[in-house]
C-alpha cells in the first residue's frame, strides 16, 4: 500500500498511536523519574539494608529484559492472585525498568560532585539537609540533564512493549502489527511508525541539549 | 578511608545519629522481612509452592531444554552483536569522513537505527520482508533486527572512542610518513577499541535482553522453550520466574564485567598519566 | 563569651588512628587569640589531619578539642553552628561549582546566619574587593584561575565573620606564579589581628607572618618556637634534617 492510502484509511489510528506512545513515554518517564529518585536515596541513605535493597532493585530491572517482565506481570502474577489489566502492566513495565537506570544516572550525577565541595558546605556550618539541597541536588539534576533526556528516549522505546498485550488503544508498534495483519501494509505501514518514533526522539533530544547548554555545571 | 562518595555525604555520625542508624536498621530489616514474608505467604495460599511447579527442575532434561534454549539465545546475541559492530564500524567510519553525502547518509542512519525500538525492526522482519518474497529463517528474523537495532549506539560508541584518543598520537603518525589509512588502522583504531570494549560488552547485553522477543518470530530461544515447558507441566509462574532469574544473573554478569574494565580502564590511565 | 585569656583553639591529649597507622599521638596545642600558628612538616607527618579535626572534618579517638574553651559537638545543629564560627581554606578551593562567586560568598550568610540576602551581597562585594576579585564576582568558578579561586574562597570564609580561620595547605595546589597573591591576602588577615592556623609548605611565608611555628613529624609536635628561633636555630635533628632538605634545592 502506498503512504497516502495508508493514511487515508489508518490516519486517524496513526495519530491516535502516536498520542498513546507519547502519553505512554510522559508518565513512564514521570514514574521512574520520581521512583529513580526515591530508590537514590535509599542507596545513599546510612543505613545499611535500606542500601541494599535499593541496590538489589536497580540490578532486577536493570538486568531483566521488558518482555520477561512484562510477560512475568502479565502471565505468571495472576497466579499469585494479583491481576492488573492490560495496560497497567505495560506502564509498570514502562516504568520500572528506566527507573533503575535513571537512578543509575543519578548516582554517577552524585558522583561528579567531588568531596571537596561536600566538605566545603560543612565547614561553612550547613546542616546536612541544607547541603543535600543546595549543593547536591541542584548539582545532581544539573550534570544529568542528558542523560535523563536519553533515558526518556529509551522510555518511549520501551514503549512498544504495550504490542505484546492487546491493549486498547494501540501504540505506534502495535499498530504496524494490526495493519498488517488485516491487509499487506508492506513497508510504508512500517515507515510511518518508525519516522513518528524518529520525530519524537529527535525533539526530545533536541529540548534536552537546549536545557543542557542552560544548566551544565562548567568543570 | 572512605572511597565512594554515599559514604562522603555522611560525616563520622555521633552517638545520637549512631543510636538513630541503629534504629533504622533494625526497622528496615523487618520491614524487608515483613515484604518477603507477605510474597512467600502469597505463594503459599494460592499454591505455588506445591511440588508439581518445581519437581521437574530437579530432571536433567529440563535444564538440558532450557540449556538448549539459552544457546540459541547466546548464539542470536553473539551473531548479533558481531554484525552490529560491523554495521557500527562502517557506520562510524561514514561519520567521520569529510564527504558530505556519506556523512549526512551515516548521521541518518544511526539516528534511525537509535530512534526506532526494536520491536519494531522485528516487525519489519517478521511481517514486512516477507511480504517481498524473501524468506528468512526464524535465527535471522530475530537476530538481524536486534543487529540492526544495536548498530547505530556502537557507531557512537566507537566515534567516541576515536575521539579520545589524544591528536598528538595523529600528529605524530602523519609527521612519520603515514597514510591517513594506515594511520587510522594502525594507531587510531586499536587505541580506540580499548577505550570502548566497556560500553560495547554493555551494548551486548541490550542485544540479548532483544532476543527476548523471539517468540514474536517462533525462535527457539530460552524464552520460547520456557513457552514449550510451561504447556508441558502447566507451570506459568515458576518457570518464568526462573527463566527472569537466568537472564538477570546472564545481564548482571556482563555488566559486572564492563564495569570492571571500565575501571581498570580508568585507574590505568591515572597511573600512566601520575607516572 | 570567652576570657581573655582562654584559648580560642585548644587541643588536649588528641589521639586519631587510620586503621592501624597512628596519625596524631597525643596532641596538645593552643592558638590564641589573634595569633597567628604555623605548622609545617613533611608530607604524611599528620598536620592535614590535625588542622581538619578542629572543625571535626575529621574525628579523633581520644583527647579534646575546645573552640573558647567549649568541647566541640559531635554532631547536629551544634556541630554546624561551631563551624559556621570557624573558617576554613583548603587545599583545591572547594567552590561551589554550580553557583557563581557571589552566590557562594552569600549561600552560608543567608541560609546559616540568616543574613538579609542584599546585605549578604553587599558585604559579600566588599569582602571580594578586598581580596581583589570583585570583577569576577558574576562569573562560575570554573571560569576564574586558581589563584582567584583560592582568593575567593578565603573571602567566602570570611563572609561568616569567623572567630578563627584554619587553612590547609592553602597554595598547594595552585600554579607558582599565583602563590604570592594568596599569600599577600593571608598576610594582611593576620595583619588586621585574624586568629589563624595555617598548614603550609611556604617557609619564608611562614618565617615573616607566624607568631609561632610547629614543627610536626610522624604525628607528632616535635618542635615548637618563635620563626626566628627554629628557622635559624632548629633545636632538633629532625627538624634540621627537614629545613635542609627543602633548603637544597
Amino acid at each position: 500500500m502506498s503512504i497516502s492510502a495508508l493514511l487515508s484509511q489508518y490516519g486517524d489510528r496513526y495519530l491516535q498511536a502516536l498520542f498513546t506512545t507519547w502519553k505512554l513515554t510522559a508518565f513512564s518517564f514521570l514514574g521512574a523519574f520520581l521512583i529513580g529518585i526515591l530508590v537514590t536515596v535509599l542507596r545513599v541513605c546510612p543505613v545499611k539494608p535500606l542500601r541494599s535493597f535499593g541496590d538489589f532493585y536497580v540490578q532486577i530491572f536493570r538486568n531483566i529484559p521488558g518482555a520477561a517482565l512484562l510477560i512475568l506481570l502479565v502471565y505468571a502474577l495472576p497466579y499469585l492472585k494479583v491481576l492488573f489489566p492490560y495496560d497497567v502492566c505495560v506502564l509498570i513495565a514502562t516504568t520500572l525498568i528506566p527507573s533503575a537506570f535513571c537512578s543509575e544516572h543519578l548516582m554517577s550525577g552524585i558522583n561528579t560532585i567531588g568531596v571537596g565541595q561536600i566538605e566545603a558546605a560543612r565547614a561553612l556550618g550547613l546542616t546536612f539537609f541544607q547541603m543535600i539541597r543546595r549543593v547536591i541536588i541542584p548539582q545532581a539534576l544539573r550534570s544529568t540533564v542528558l542523560p535523563m533526556t536519553n533515558l526518556m528516549v529509551a522510555t518511549m522505546l520501551t514503549t512498544s512493549l504495550a504490542s505484546q498485550v492487546p491493549m486498547r488503544p494501540m501504540e505506534l508498534t502495535g499498530i504496524v502489527s494490526y495493519i498488517n495483519t488485516r491487509s499487506a501494509g508492506g513497508v510504508a505501514a512500517f515507515a510511518i511508525s518508525a519516522v513518528l518514533y524518529c520525530a519524537t526522539g529527535l525533539v526530545i533530544g533536541f529540548a534536552g541539549a537546549l536545557i543542557d547548554r542552560k544548566v551544565r555545571i562548567l568543570r | 578511608m572512605k572511597t565512594s562518595i554515599r559514604d562522603m555525604l555522611y560525616e563520622e555520625p555521633g552517638p545520637k545519629t549512631r543510636k538513630n542508624i541503629r534504629i533504622f536498621t533494625i526497622l528496615s530489616i523487618l520491614l524487608i522481612a515483613a515484604l518477603l514474608a507477605v510474597i512467600i505467604r502469597q505463594f503459599a495460599v494460592t499454591g505455588q509452592f506445591a511440588p508439581r511447579y518445581w519437581n521437574f527442575f530437579t530432571r536433567w532434561t529440563t535444564w538440558k531444554f532450557l540449556g538448549q534454549g539459552l544457546w540459541v539465545t547466546i548464539e542470536s546475541a553473539l551473531t548479533g552483536a558481531v554484525i552490529a559492530f560491523v554495521l557500527g564500524f562502517l557506520l562510524m567510519r561514514g561519520k567521520l569522513r569529510r564527504n558530505k553525502i556519506l556523512h549526512a547518509v551515516s548521521v541518518c542512519l544511526i539516528e534511525f537505527t537509535r530512534g526506532v525500538p526494536t520491536l519494531l525492526l522485528i516487525y519489519f522482519f517478521f511481517l514486512i520482508v516477507p511480504q517481498t518474497g524473501i524468506k528468512l529463517s526464524a535465527f535471522w528474523k530475530i537476530t538481524l533486527p536486534c543487529a540492526i537495532s544495536a548498530c547505530g549506539v556502537v557507531a557512537e560508541a566507537l566515534r567516541a572512542g576515536v575521539n579520545a584518543v589524544p591528536y598528538g598520537q595523529t600528529e605524530a603518525a602523519l609527521s612519520l610518513g603515514l597514510t591517513e589509512t594506515r594511520l587510522f588502522y594502525k594507531v587510531v583504531f586499536p587505541q580506540a577499541i580499548r577505550f570502548v570494549i566497556p560500553s560495547l560488552i554493555a551494548e551486548l547485553v541490550i542485544v540479548l535482553k532483544d532476543t527476548t522477543f523471539a517468540y514474536v518470530v517462533t525462535c527457539a530461544d530460552l524464552m520460547q522453550n520456557a513457552k514449550v515447558l510451561i504447556s508441558n507441566y502447566d507451570a506459568m509462574l515458576s518457570v518464568y520466574l526462573v527463566v527472569a532469574v537466568i537472564y538477570i544473573l546472564i545481564n548482571y554478569l556482563l555488566n559486572k564485567l564492563s564495569d570492571r574494565l571500565a575501571f581498570r580502564l580508568k585507574t590505568g590511565t591515572a597511573e600512566r598519566s601520575a607516572a | 563569651m570567652s576570657q581573655e585569656n582562654t584559648p580560642v583553639i585548644e587541643l588536649r591529649h588528641v589521639n586519631k588512628h587510620f586503621g592501624s597507622l597512628h596519625v596524631l599521638k597525643d596532641i596538645s596545642l593552643q592558638v590564641k587569640k589573634g595569633e597567628v600558628v604555623v605548622i609545617i612538616g613533611p608530607s604524611g607527618s599528620g598536620k592535614s589531619t590535625l588542622c581538619r579535626t578542629i572543625n571535626r572534618l575529621e574525628t579523633i579517638d581520644s583527647g579534646d578539642i575546645l573552640i573558647d574553651g567549649v568541647k566541640i559537638p559531635e554532631e547536629g545543629k551544634e556541630l554546624a553552628s561551631l563551624r559556621s564560627q570557624i573558617g576554613m581554606v583548603f587545599q583545591s578551593f572547594n567552590l561551589f561549582a554550580h553557583m557563581t562567586i557571589l552566590d557562594n560568598m552569600t549561600l552560608a550568610p543567608v541560609d546559616v546566619l540568616k543574613i538579609k540576602r542584599k546585605e549578604a551581597r553587599e558585604e559579600a562585594m566588599r569582602l571580594l574587593e578586598r581580596v581583589g576579585v570583585a570583577d569576577q564576582a558574576h562569573k562560575v568558578p570554573a571560569q576564574l584561575s586558581g589563584g582567584q579561586q583560592q582568593r575567593a574562597a578565603i573571602a567566602r570564609a570570611l563572609a561568616m565573620h569567623p572567630k578563627a580561620m584554619l587553612f590547609d595547605e592553602p597554595t598547594s595546589a595552585l600554579d607558582p606564579e599565583m602563590i604570592g597573591e594568596v599569600l599577600n591576602v593571608m598576610s594582611e588577615l593576620a595583619a588586621d589581628g585574624m586568629t589563624m592556623l595555617i598548614v603550609t609548605h611556604e617557609m619564608n611565608f611562614a618565617r615573616r607572618v607566624a607568631d609561632r611555628v610547629i614543627f610536626m613529624d610522624g604525628g607528632v609536635i616535635v618542635e615548637e618556637a618563635d620563626p626566628e628561633t627554629f628557622f635559624s636555630s632548629p633545636k632538633t635533628e629532625r627538624a634540621k634534617l627537614f629545613l635542609n632538605s627543602i633548603t637544597a634545592h
